[in-house]
């Protein structure tokens, strides 16, 4: 199942890495992303499509709020 | 660097307490080393090099003028053969000590030996703060002199990772790295400095972190989480109900200082307890209700409780794959799961629990004891408890007690009775280190320091070498096997510059003993590359030329207890080669792909049900 996670970034050197590297070190494929400026400037906004069962999709987006530089990852399409 | 005096700032105004060096000005090295000493950092790993040379130098005066009224430097800097023996050794201070240890090298090939001690430290939860020197801010990307991304390695590696671009942060950032180590679930940090932002000269403020608000928010909850009254009540209605409840241990209890609370909690309603790798020594293990270690090699009699318990109670364990390796036969009969954790991400992560608890263990232990004796929740485990016992005398470890070769079994028997659970031992990974699980000791958490998750081979020895800093009065031994020790073998070296007290135990057994473990079982007996008889490595010869005055290879078995009573008794570094029986191996075992039903005992512990031959190479589990 295709799903949507968007994820507040503090914008520190090697933030975007980092959440790329911990999907694909899960073993999670990224179908599509995208990052942008918010309205605060020491904040982007990511937001990445990928597919995976419930199961994966809860342990990848745990696994995404340890990182320290993540503010928030919503899930809005499994609100 | 300026000597520490009180600012007249700080005496104009009672009460608030500022730091003497406030306002002064320091190279951005001398920062580093200040919040070093701040932290209470107490002794430093590391090797030298180019691009962290001004922190070297920040050391070496920072010691120059600290010495102790003894005489001695208030923050050494232990020198390995490896960067990776400086990592190892600072995760065996941290392992030994709960301290957050601490690691400082160079650039490039220094930065990136390193990274296999912080993987190991992240995977295992260890709080490490590293220090790597970085080419300076504009020579990043061309491909510099020792330049490596470190930033990008040890961000897939470590609990996270700093790259310090601008001065300014510098301060807040070295203070940040020691509370994100030593915080919610503990890790490596590493600060990666170029070398300009080291000599930048900057005002120090003697105070401050940087913001991270996620971090400290999601810290916040979890550790101001607690149990409500109907949590309480849930736990303690299935508990009750319960007839054969069981406690599985595991590093968290160590990590979270839990094993008090355990305790009490074990004695006011007494559950059995089995541990994993990480979590022994959270338990008492010569305590009647303690089952050892459970998993792929627990004891028979701590799997079989797990294959009888009806009520699993999880605390600070993550169901990895050396315990839980088939997680829907894992505990099969156990109606109840319930899961203690500070990281959100482990529950229900393998298994399904019925009852969670996200926050520390030792508060929610203390919380749950406190509620089931107020409501006087009592449990009747007497039949649990006889059943317990049962498994314990019919499934005891043993193995072949008459054998004409020295059996490893019987080495760590001997050692245990000199140690009764007292000594700090650290181990490399592989037979060895099962049977040191399996066959020692341990009264208290801490004392047991081995590479859980990453299994890195050559971590015993600099992990002793940093565990004896910690407690330079415990007896510490590295229980090392012949090919583990040989990856770090450098660092025997290291023991004798600094005139550690070591005890070096090699259980050479002539190869990797686990591979050919697995090759006899898998691999129709064919041991590629894992024979080690055409090796010409002369162990006690090696450790006589790096300067150990006691070093002896014990080859007759009736020389074994007058050998180790001399060895552990000799005050100074001491190195034993003990040449055991080669085809000794590692019982019990759940194979891969297995269940705890299916487990093999070996021909000296008995089995409750005669096990079916392995299926060969039917499974990709490794």
């Amino acid at each position: 199942m295709q799903h949507t996670l968007s994820i507040l970034l503090q914008n520190e050197a090697g933030a975007l890495v980092r959440v790329a590297g911990l999907f694909a070190a899960r073993g999670h494929n990224i179908d599509t992303l995208t990052v942008a400026a918010t309205a605060d400037p020491a904040v982007s906004r990511l937001t990445l499509t990928l597919r995976g069962d419930d199961a994966a999709l809860t342990q990848i987006v745990q696994q995404t709020r340890k990182l320290v530089d993540v503010l928030q990852v919503e899930h809005p399409t499994h609100a | 660097m300026p000597l520490l005096k009180s600012s007249s700032a700080a005496d104009a105004e009672p009460g608030i307490s500022r730091h003497p060096l406030t306002g002064t000005s320091l190279s951005g090295a001398d920062v580093v080393v200040q919040v070093l000493a701040d932290e209470g950092v107490d002794v430093l790993f590391g090797y030298s090099g180019g691009a962290i040379l001004p922190v070297y130098d920040a050391v070496f005066r920072h010691n120059a003028e600290h010495i102790k009224p003894d005489g001695s430097e208030p923050m050494p800097l232990i020198v390995p053969a490896n960067e990776q023996g400086a990592g190892f050794m600072a995760a065996g201070y941290a392992r030994a000590s709960g301290k957050v240890g601490v690691a400082v090298v160079t650039s490039g090939p220094g930065a990136t030996n390193m990274v296999t001690p912080v993987r190991d430290s992240t995977a295992d939860s260890i709080p490490l703060v590293v220090i790597c020197g970085q080419v300076a801010t504009q020579a990043i990307g061309s491909d510099a002199f020792q330049e490596a991304p470190i930033s990008n390695i040890m961000g897939s590696c470590a609990k996270h990772v700093f790259l310090v671009t601008d001065a300014s942060q510098l301060e807040a950032t070295m203070r940040t790295a020691f509370t994100i180590a030593r915080s919610g679930r503990p890790g490596p940090v590493v600060v990666d400095i170029p070398k300009d932002i080291q000599n930048t000269t900057m005002t120090f403020k003697g105070e401050g972190e940087l913001a991270l608000p996620g971090y400290r928010a999601r810290l916040r909850a979890i550790e101001q989480a607690s149990l409500a009254d109907e949590d309480c009540k849930l736990f303690f209605e299935a508990l009750s109900r319960a007839k054969r409840p069981l406690i599985y241990a595991g590093g968290g209890v160590v990590a979270g200082g839990a094993a008090a609370a355990l305790k009490a909690f074990v004695d006011a309603f007494g559950l059995p307890v089995t541990t994993t790798l990480m979590g022994i020594g959270g338990y008492d293990t010569t305590d009647a209700l303690a089952l050892h270690m459970l998993g792929m090699h627990g004891t028979a009699y701590a799997n079989y409780a797990v294959e009888d318990c009806d009520f699993l109670l999880a605390l600070g364990a993550r169901f990895d794959d050396r315990v839980a390796g088939v997680p829907t036969q894992f505990a099969p009969r156990a109606k109840f799961v319930a899961h203690i954790d500070i990281d959100p991400a482990e529950i229900n992560k393998v298994k399904q629990a019925h009852w969670h608890h996200i926050g520390p263990l030792d508060r929610a232990l203390q919380r749950l004891t406190r509620f089931g004796k107020t409501h006087d929740y009592s449990l009747s485990l007497s039949d649990w408890h006889a059943h317990v016992a049962a498994l314990k005398r019919d499934h005891a470890m043993n193995y072949d007690r008459d054998s004409a070769l020295i059996q490893p079994y019987a080495v760590l028997e001997e050692i245990n009775r000199h140690a009764q659970g007292r000594a700090i031992v650290s181990t490399g990974v592989g037979q060895h280190q099962m049977w040191a699980a399996q066959y020692l000791d341990f009264c208290a958490p801490r004392h047991l320091l081995t590479s859980g998750s990453m299994g890195t081979m050559g971590f015993g020895l600099p992990a002793a070498i940093g565990a004896q800093f910690a407690r330079r009065d415990a007896l510490v031994i590295d229980i090392d096997g012949d090919a583990s020790i040989r990856m770090n073998l450098g660092e025997l070296e290291t023991v004798t510059t600094y005139g550690l007290p070591l005890k070096i135990v090699v259980l050479n057994n002539v190869g990797d003993g686990m591979v050919r473990q697995w090759q006899k079982l898998f691999f129709k007996g064919r041991f590629a590359s894992s024979d080690k008889s055409l090796h010409r490595k002369d162990f006690v010869r090696a450790a006589e030329a790096d300067g150990f005055a006691w070093a002896r290879r014990l080859e007759q078995r009736d020389e074994l207890a007058a050998t180790i009573a001399e060895f552990l008794a000799f005050d100074g570094p001491a190195f034993l080669e003990v040449m055991i029986d080669p085809d000794a191996g590692v019982y019990p075992m759940v194979g891969p792909g297995a269940n705890y039903a299916q487990m093999i005992t070996g021909d000296f512990i008995p089995a409750r049900t005669a096990p079916k031959a392995a299926d060969a190479a039917a499974t990709d589990m490794f």
